[in-house]
């Protein structure tokens, strides 16, 4: 009788759950989503547009720093021919000038975005945070 | 006897899994919350270079414009004036995403300022054209 008893209490403690099996499912879960986790950022410039209400009809007097690029990927700064390596220290002088000057960007429909690119980076090398792009 | 009693030891001294147990569901419920699905595009762009790339934040909406004139959003082919609708779909799932413009160097800017306008109609404040830094 006392032996019986002594076994029930043994099944008792043994009769745990078996976690072999979650343990497995978890860990596939586990892996799944380590595996399917991106840490993939894309490097990139910041690009703002306009307000669409407020269409920009901006000109050189009002003030911003008029960036144009048109169709053959020329780019003119206040309506001057201007090579693509001159037009960093051309907007940092400007931005010298006056630091609260927004800068515009006009992009012709044709032009490419190497260029697009290449004046944004231009821009944010100039320390110029206001930029945006308009279509010519 | 004592041999009896360090079998029975023996027999007894299984790894209690529970700790481990703990920290792999804790890993697994960080992994599942910040799993982030990449919406890609779906075709390969030739980005342009910038020397003041920076990283765009996780979990965007990848939009690529190829110099042929074509858009493509979460692996197809998007007309123009779909490009707002696929746009406000994927934030539906992500609210928080901002929108990653990988357009090709050559790539015309009519489509980009145009994938622009719909983010912006879209509500995505954070618009990054992709460049690769240099």
């Amino acid at each position: 009788m006392r032996k019986h008893i002594a076994t029930v209490r043994q099944e008792e403690d043994e009769a745990e759950i078996n976690l072999t099996p979650m343990l497995d499912v978890v860990f596939i879960m586990l892996i799944f989503f380590i595996v399917t986790a991106s840490f993939i950022r894309e490097t990139g410039l910041d690009a703002q547009r306009p307000d669409q209400n407020d269409t920009p009809t901006v000109t050189d007097e009002e003030g911003a720093i008029l960036v144009m690029i048109n169709g053959n990927d020329e780019v003119f700064v206040a309506n001057q021919s201007v090579d693509m390596r001159q037009v960093r220290p051309r907007i940092q002088a400007m931005h010298a000038e006056d630091a609260e000057r927004p800068m515009v960007i006009q992009a012709h429909p044709d032009s490419t975005t190497k260029m697009l690119v290449s004046i944004l980076d231009s821009a944010n090398q100039a320390g110029i945070d206001n930029v945006s792009v308009v279509e010519l | 006897m004592r041999d009896h009693d360090e079998s029975l030891e023996e027999d007894e001294s299984e790894i209690n899994l529970t700790p481990m147990l703990d920290v792999v569901f804790i890993m697994l419920i960080f992994f599942i919350v910040t799993a982030v699905f990449v919406k890609e595009p779906g075709v390969e762009v030739d980005r342009p270079e910038a020397l003041t790339a920076f990283q765009a934040g996780a979990g965007s909406i990848y939009v690529a414009v190829t110099p042929q004139d074509e858009i493509w959003i979460d692996r197809s082919v998007v007309e123009a004036n779909e490009i707002r609708y696929s746009i406000e779909r994927l934030r539906q799932e992500s609210p928080a995403a901002g929108v990653v413009i990988k357009a090709d160097s050559d790539a015309r800017n009519e489509l980009v300022i145009q994938v622009m306008d719909a983010a912006k109609a879209a509500g995505v404040d954070n618009i990054v054209i992709a460049a690769s830094d240099i």
